[in-house]
């Protein structure tokens, strides 16, 4: 109780405080490693984040939702025998849309947690394009950083990835630690970019 | 003090706008899903409640308090004396599953017919509305067709004791918003 106290008094904001998950939840390790790669990233080098895909993904199940929800009214305001068409319009529409979803979810964002645009600084040519990807399966231990750069000018691609074990950035406590991490995402981002002066 | 630390809280105290907005579509989308299916059933089926529990030891031995009833509600098959229906009455909500002991029907179409659960000893005309002789096919929700047993109990509980249901479904609810996938 008391090491909390004072734990809650050093940091000042939750952005300070180490991220302590459970270390024998799978997707918690996956989440706590990604995040901390896409604070390297857009902290270390200033990148700027880009939500296209992201969006896309809300995009679809927003209007998944909304036509669960339309139903929903219609039905209520229009009881069964009478809302019958609408019913199976808003029924074969979700499914698709989450048929959709997991096409999306597959094909075009395959992993990847963060895009992110390093700003050319004279404004003048478009964004390189950096992509981290990853992979941690369930009950396994070994994490795979991928990194994939896209050069605006020549629009060629550079990838580069890293498999450690998540014993190797994690202590006993499930507390990630940075210091570990952050060395072998920069020495990611040096690969990636060493490789595509050639 | 040290109680209202709630660790488990920081991952959603980290989340950023779109990370918390996918967290509660993600509860609207488990929402979703279950409704999209119900209403998929009420489609194919053609009745209004597709799945239904049945309440009462009217109908022993054949149905007990706490089994699940699967219905259909085709407007073409005529009704038969002998099948086991379940309807309505008007002004009631709750809907009785009882056995067809009579029916009337005219060359149209239209029918009239008497029920009485099986462990009753006399027919329903004391359940239908006052004045009320016979049942017609607007108030049958439909006919059973396949049944699951005890697992109705369930649902009869949570009827039982409102409060456990909603306690329930606050813990589930608040466990699919925090947690990220």
């Amino acid at each position: 109780m008391g090491k909390e106290d004072s734990d809650n008094g050093k940091y000042k904001t939750i952005e300070e405080k180490p991220v302590k998950i459970d270390k024998w939840d799978t997707a918690a390790l996956k989440n706590a490693l990604d995040d901390g790669a896409k604070k390297v990233m857009l902290e270390t080098y200033g990148f700027t984040e880009s939500h296209a895909l992201t969006d896309g993904r809300l995009l679809i199940c927003t209007i998944a939702v909304g036509f669960a929800m339309f139903a929903l009214i219609w039905d209520y305001l229009r009881p069964f025998p009478e809302s019958r068409p609408v019913l199976i319009m808003c029924v074969l529409s979700y499914f698709f849309l989450m048929g959709v979803l997991t096409l999306y979810m597959t094909y075009k964002e395959k992993g990847i947690f963060l895009v992110a645009l390093e700003k050319d600084k004279a404004k003048v040519d478009p964004d390189n394009r950096w992509e981290l990807a990853s992979t941690l399966r369930k009950y396994d231990d070994q994490y795979t950083l991928s990194m994939t750069y896209t050069d605006a000018a020549s629009k060629k691609t550079r990838t580069s990835q890293i498999t450690k074990s998540v014993a190797s950035f994690f202590d006993e406590n499930g507390v990630l630690c940075m210091d570990l991490y952050q060395p072998e995402v920069k020495m990611l981002k040096n690969n990636v970019s060493v490789s595509k002066k050639e | 003090m040290g109680m209202m630390d709630f660790d488990f809280l920081d991952d959603v105290r980290r989340m950023n706008k779109r990370q918390l907005y996918y967290q509660v579509l993600n509860f609207g989308m488990i929402v979703s899903s279950a409704l999209m299916i119900w209403k998929g059933l009420m489609v194919v089926t053609g009745s209004e409640s597709p799945i239904v529990v049945v309440l009462s030891g009217s109908m022993e031995p054949a149905f007990y308090r706490g089994d699940l009833l699967f219905l259909t509600n085709y407007r073409e098959e005529p009704i038969r004396v002998g099948e086991i229906v379940v309807f309505k009455i008007e002004g009631r909500e709750i809907p009785i599953v009882h056995r067809v002991l009579k029916v009337h029907e005219k060359e149209n179409g239209t029918v009239k017919f008497l029920t009485k659960g099986d462990n009753n000893s006399v027919d329903d005309r004391g359940l239908y509305a006052p004045g009320q002789l016979w049942l017609e096919k607007k108030e049958v929700v439909g006919r059973a067709r396949g049944f699951v047993p005890y697992v109705g109990i369930v649902t009869i509980l949570m009827n039982d004791y409102p409060k456990f249901k909603y306690a329930i479904l606050a813990c589930l609810g608040l466990f699919v918003l925090i947690h990220r996938e």
